[in-house]
């Protein structure tokens, strides 16, 4: 059972890559208003439920994936 | 000789593909007695390419045979080692990534350094320094801003992470860099006494053949002979070709490394670089006049698809080859498990001499190793002997063209140009200091680092690409004197040499010519002041589009300090410092860009020069500088390099004070000596209070050497000023130092 | 004394803290990162700056979830003091053991230099000579030094004397200037800067002779 989650900085956080990013794509004549940049992790479980999965995903966010201090996350199904 | 046949047009393209020449298919099947097949084609393609067997230069690098009793192992060996007494050994190298960072400058340059550290701590030293030799282009032309970019960032990511400090380096703008830039990197490694210095051949019948490191993975296949080939504008194709760094993998590899040689479970070790597996391999049995068996299907895989050839010539990085006995295997094992590494056997080491390679237990071939390591083609190029096209009086009316340019522009807008601005945007993203020996950093003309006996190792980069524009000799002895000589102005003696000759399309003449030249110049020079060429590395075919770079022997130079304590600063330090300018004019040219094609002050000339150096004559003077830099308590120092007098004035009033100039002598002194570029002349400083004594000696000194010796001025607080001629502010001049860069 | 040091993957400051705490006579003993450690048999714990796991996923993150880290914490609770070098600051963060976190440089490069720095609080252990106010001189080498700590956060690193060290010339886009920070305890410190790379003159300065 494959999973993605999406980490991203807190808004409340500048975010150096996001705000350099945004500067070069406008440099360039990009239309936007912003861009932010996190990480994308996949993970493949041996889960059969999803409910399970979504447990098991979530202590691993809590034990490492993610530092809820500057980071929020979201976590989608892959592959249904 | 048989006559040759032509080969049948399958044959002509099987020959392309594996870029083998037609009379190299000849010698192959004369050597193997039959037509190579199969797995075959991508052995010899691998170790007869030019990056692996340097078959256009090895005729010439044996022009480098000078050594002395300090070197304990040089060509034949992953990196030179010099003894330096005191229980204390150095190895070290440097090696080119030129066209896997053109191709992609973050990845390329990280490996490049990765690689060069493996060569290191292969011998089983500690690597305790990198330097950078750089070359970019024009820094208008295209993609060239990413590159310095990437490249920058690649070997900052790189050498911060595996924690060796990146002490030194040169970086050079000239447009012949366009479309090939340079990046060669040095690594120097320490062998302590309690350390074991290991070796690259194989030996022990019955030993396991180890593979140990990352996985192997598709990266980089074919990449050694890629290197050997010329650039076309399809570069975009290439792309599968760059490999991927782990620095992390590599500072795990180090550890593991030394401790198992530490422990004494190894009997040889060397690392997979160019043509992967192969070239490690072959290397080793043929060193060792042993054969060994290999296993590729045992070989660790990242990806299940790979065929032997694949696995044969993968340039995956961070792996390593070694040879234990059999009763190790568990021990190393073990050490590498603690480490999360792994490591597998692959083969054995047997009596009869043959490589057999296997494949899930089908032997796929059976080779001497000879026929591909010692029995690869030897090109004697073709080549003129060197007549120095450049050599001719200097012109007078270039040098009153110069003069017609106010010094105040000299100093001013000099930092303008990107060869003549701060360097400080690059190594500020390096780590200087970790591992807590850094006395000189990048910031220093020279770098200095502690070694355990207290003594200073200094480090420098040489050789100057418009010094090559000017004269390939002399370009060649510059690269080792005026290394050499900035170490001496400092107090430290040039121990060793190691080099990364740069050179275009050795198959044509001119190319060919300017390596010859300077091969011979280094090595001349390197003989006189007793620093053996013991390392190093060719990169021909930096040529694109039938555009070739400036010839760039690049070297790096290992010197010794008797300790760290007052090491001459590169500016001023204190009020009132008298300066003297110590002159001896073997040759007189014009070469660097801020005098020769300076658009800025509409200053165009070619470069040009007279005067020969005497390599014996020149290194006795660098020789007797050191010593008496030592014993005579030389407060700043400077050797005069690019741009002349004014030019290393201006870098030396770089901070809290600048320079005050005497008007007489101002006044009176011809252009030829202020205007152009002398081999050699170096500024000196000492604190007031030993002018006296300075006096006496440098007068001594200048009798021995037929040297001349000018009192010039005094340091002064906060501007650089000759009266009646120019006043500019010293922080103005900082400003503009660093403004260099604002372009990026 | 006996010294602590703990060693991850990755980690690159080992042995200049190890010479720097042989420097002071004190005995330095390794702690492996797969191992815990009896409590009781250090007296301090120094966890080095480096790359530990490569700096992947965040800085500091992945060691700070390893075996050695969890006899840290129970060292530190008995109060014990614990110093975190510039990615041992980060390990020290990601655990929970400091307040706040370390991101990004503002400027996004990696950045080696020789910082000015101010002396915030004095910490009774690490650095006990140091007075308040007292200017300091040592190197700095980081990618993602700038400390961050939400607006609470902040008041109560004011509130209780927390902040160990600013900087004078922001070089990073820091949080108010600072550099270093103890737990409320004050038993716990860390800092980006390396005393470490500081002991000699030969070196450049000798301002890190004040921290042990």
């Amino acid at each position: 059972m494959k999973w993605g989650i999406r980490i991203m900085p807190r808004e409340v956080l500048l975010d150096s890559q996001g705000r350099a990013v945004e500067g070069l794509l406008k440099q360039n004549h990009f239309q936007l208003s912003t861009c932010r940049v996190g990480r994308y992790i996949e993970l493949d479980l041996q889960e059969t439920t999803e409910e399970n999965a979504k447990i098991e995903i979530k202590k691993m966010l809590d034990f490492a994936l993610y530092n809820p201090l500057i980071e929020t996350y979201t976590i989608e199904r892959l592959n249904l | 000789m048989k006559t040759e046949k032509t080969l049948s047009p399958e044959l002509q393209k099987k020959c392309q593909r594996y870029r083998i020449s037609s009379s190299e298919y000849h010698k192959i099947s004369d050597l193997l007695g039959h037509e190579p097949q199969g797995i075959e084609w991508a052995l010899f393609s691998a170790l007869w390419s030019e990056h692996c067997s340097y078959k256009s230069s090895k005729i010439h690098l044996r022009k480098f045979a000078y050594k002395n009793l300090s070197v304990l192992e040089s060509e034949g060996e992953n990196a030179g080692v010099v003894d330096l007494g005191f229980g204390e050994k150095i190895a070290f190298k440097m090696e080119s990534h030129n066209h896997p960072s053109f191709i992609e400058p973050f990845q390329g340059a990280a490996t490049g350094v990765g690689g060069i550290l493996r060569d290191i701590f292969t011998m089983g030293a500690r690597p305790i320094a990198l330097a950078d030799y750089l070359c970019f282009g024009d820094i208008e032309a295209p993609r060239m801003k990413s590159l310095v970019q990437g490249v920058v960032s690649g070997i900052s990511s790189y050498g911060n992470c595996v924690g060796v400090p990146t002490v030194t380096g040169q970086t050079v703008f000239h447009s012949s860099y366009n479309n090939n830039i340079l990046v060669n990197a040095m690594a120097v490694g320490l062998i302590t006494e309690d350390m074991k210095m290991a070796r690259s051949k194989a030996s022990g019948v019955g030993n396991w053949v180890v593979y140990v490191g990352a996985r192997t993975g598709k990266d980089g296949v074919h990449g050694a002979s890629m290197a050997s080939e010329s650039f076309d504008s399809n570069n975009e194709a290439k792309k599968p070709n760059v490999q991927i760094g782990d620095p992390f993998f590599e500072k795990l590899l180090i550890e593991s490394c030394l401790e198992i040689l530490d422990q004494d479970l190894v009997v040889a070790m060397q690392d997979m670089g160019a043509a992967g597996l192969t070239s490690s391999s072959f290397e080793m049995a043929s060193k060792g006049q042993v054969g060994i068996t290999l296993h590729l299907d045992q070989v660790p895989m990242r990806d299940s698809t790979m065929t032997p050839e694949e696995i044969l010539l993968s340039e995956s990085q961070e792996r390593m080859l070694l040879i234990c006995k059999p009763e190790n295997f568990d021990k190393i094992q073990k050490v590498f498990a603690k480490w999360d590494l792994e490591a597998q056997k692959v083969g054995e080491v047997k009596s009869e001499r043959t490589v057999d390679i296997f494949w899930k237990n089908e032997k796929l071939v059976s080779i001497d190793p000879d026929l591909l390591v010692e029995n690869a083609p030897r090109y004697d190029r073709e080549f003129q002997k060197w007549n120095s096209p450049n050599k001719t009086n200097l012109k007078a009316s270039t040098l009153s063209d110069l003069s017609k340019n106010h010094p105040l522009d000299f100093i001013t807008k000099a930092p303008q140009s990107m060869n003549f601005c701060s360097r400080e945007w690059i190594y500020k993203q390096y780590d200087q200091r970790v591992g807590a020996r850094t006395c000189k950093d990048a910031k220093s003309s020279v770098a200095f680092l502690q070694l355990p006996s207290n003594r200073g190792l200094s480090i420098t980069l040489g050789c100057r690409p418009s010094v090559m524009r000017m004269d390939a000799f002399i370009g060649g002895q510059d690269s080792v004197f005026f290394p050499a000589l900035q170490m001496a102005v400092k107090g430290a003696q040039a121990v060793a040499v190691t080099d990364c000759l740069n050179f275009g399309n050795p198959e044509k003449i001119n190319i060919m010519s300017e390596f010859v030249a300077s091969v011979e110049g280094i090595a001349e020079a390197a003989k006189a002041i007793d620093a053996p060429v013991i390392s190093g590395n060719v990169s021909f075919y930096n040529e694109t589009q039938n555009q070739n770079i400036t010839s760039t022997p690049a070297t790096g130079v290992v010197g010794l300090r008797k300790d760290l304590e007052n090491i001459p600063a590169d500016q001023f330090t204190t009020q009132g410092q008298v300066v003297y300018w110590l002159r001896a004019p073997w040759v007189i040219g014009l070469h660097s860009e801020l005098l020769t094609e300076n658009k800025q002050m509409n200053i165009e000339a070619k470069p040009h020069f007279e005067g020969r150096l005497d390599s014996e004559v020149v290194a006795a003077w660098i020789r007797d500088l050191s010593l008496f830099v030592n014993e005579n308590d030389i407060a700043v120092s400077k050797v005069v390099g690019d741009g002349g007098l004014f030019e290393s004035l201006r870098r030396m009033s770089l901070g809290d004070f600048g320079f005050h100039g005497h008007q007489k002598f101002f006044e009176t002194v011809n252009f030829e000596k202020i205007y152009s570029e002398t081999f050699y002349e170096v500024i000196l400083a000492v604190d007031i209070s030993k002018q006296f004594d300075f006096q006496k000696s440098i007068e001594e000194f200048c009798q021995r050497h037929q040297s001349q010796v000018y009192e010039i001025g005094w340091a002064q607080e906060g501007k650089f000023e000759i009266p009646g001629l120019m006043e500019v502010k010293t922080e103005e001049l900082i400003e503009r130092h660093q403004k260099g860069w604002g372009v990026l | 004394m006996k010294i602590g040091i703990t060693r991850f993957p990755g980690t690159n400051c080992d042995y200049d803290v190890e010479k720097m705490v042989q420097h002071f006579s004190h005995t330095p003993v390794w702690l492996w990162h797969q191992d815990k450690f009896d409590i009781q048999s250090v007296d301090a714990v120094i966890i080095p700056g480096g790359f530990s796991y490569g700096d992947y996923l965040r800085c500091g993150a992945l060691a700070s979830r390893s075996p050695v880290m969890s006899s840290v914490r129970e060292f530190a609770e008995k109060g014990k003091p614990v110093l975190g070098i510039c990615n041992g600051f980060q390990i020290l963060c990601e655990s929970g053991l400091l307040p706040g976190a370390l991101t990004r440089n503002e400027g996004l490069k990696f950045i080696d230099d020789w910082s000015s720095l101010e002396v915030d609080n004095p910490n009774s252990f690490f650095g006990s000579r140091l007075q308040k106010g007292q200017t300091l001189n040592l190197p700095i080498a980081h990618g993602e030094g700038r400390y961050w700590i939400p607006a609470e956060g902040l008041k109560k690193l004011h509130d209780h004397q927390q902040i160990w060290l600013k900087y004078k010339k922001n070089p990073n886009g820091s949080m108010n200037d600072i550099a270093g920070v103890m737990n409320e305890k004050k038993n716990v410190v860390g800092l980006m800067p390396h005393p470490e790379r500081a002991l000699a003159l030969w070196m450049g300065g000798q301002d890190g002779m004040e921290f042990l």
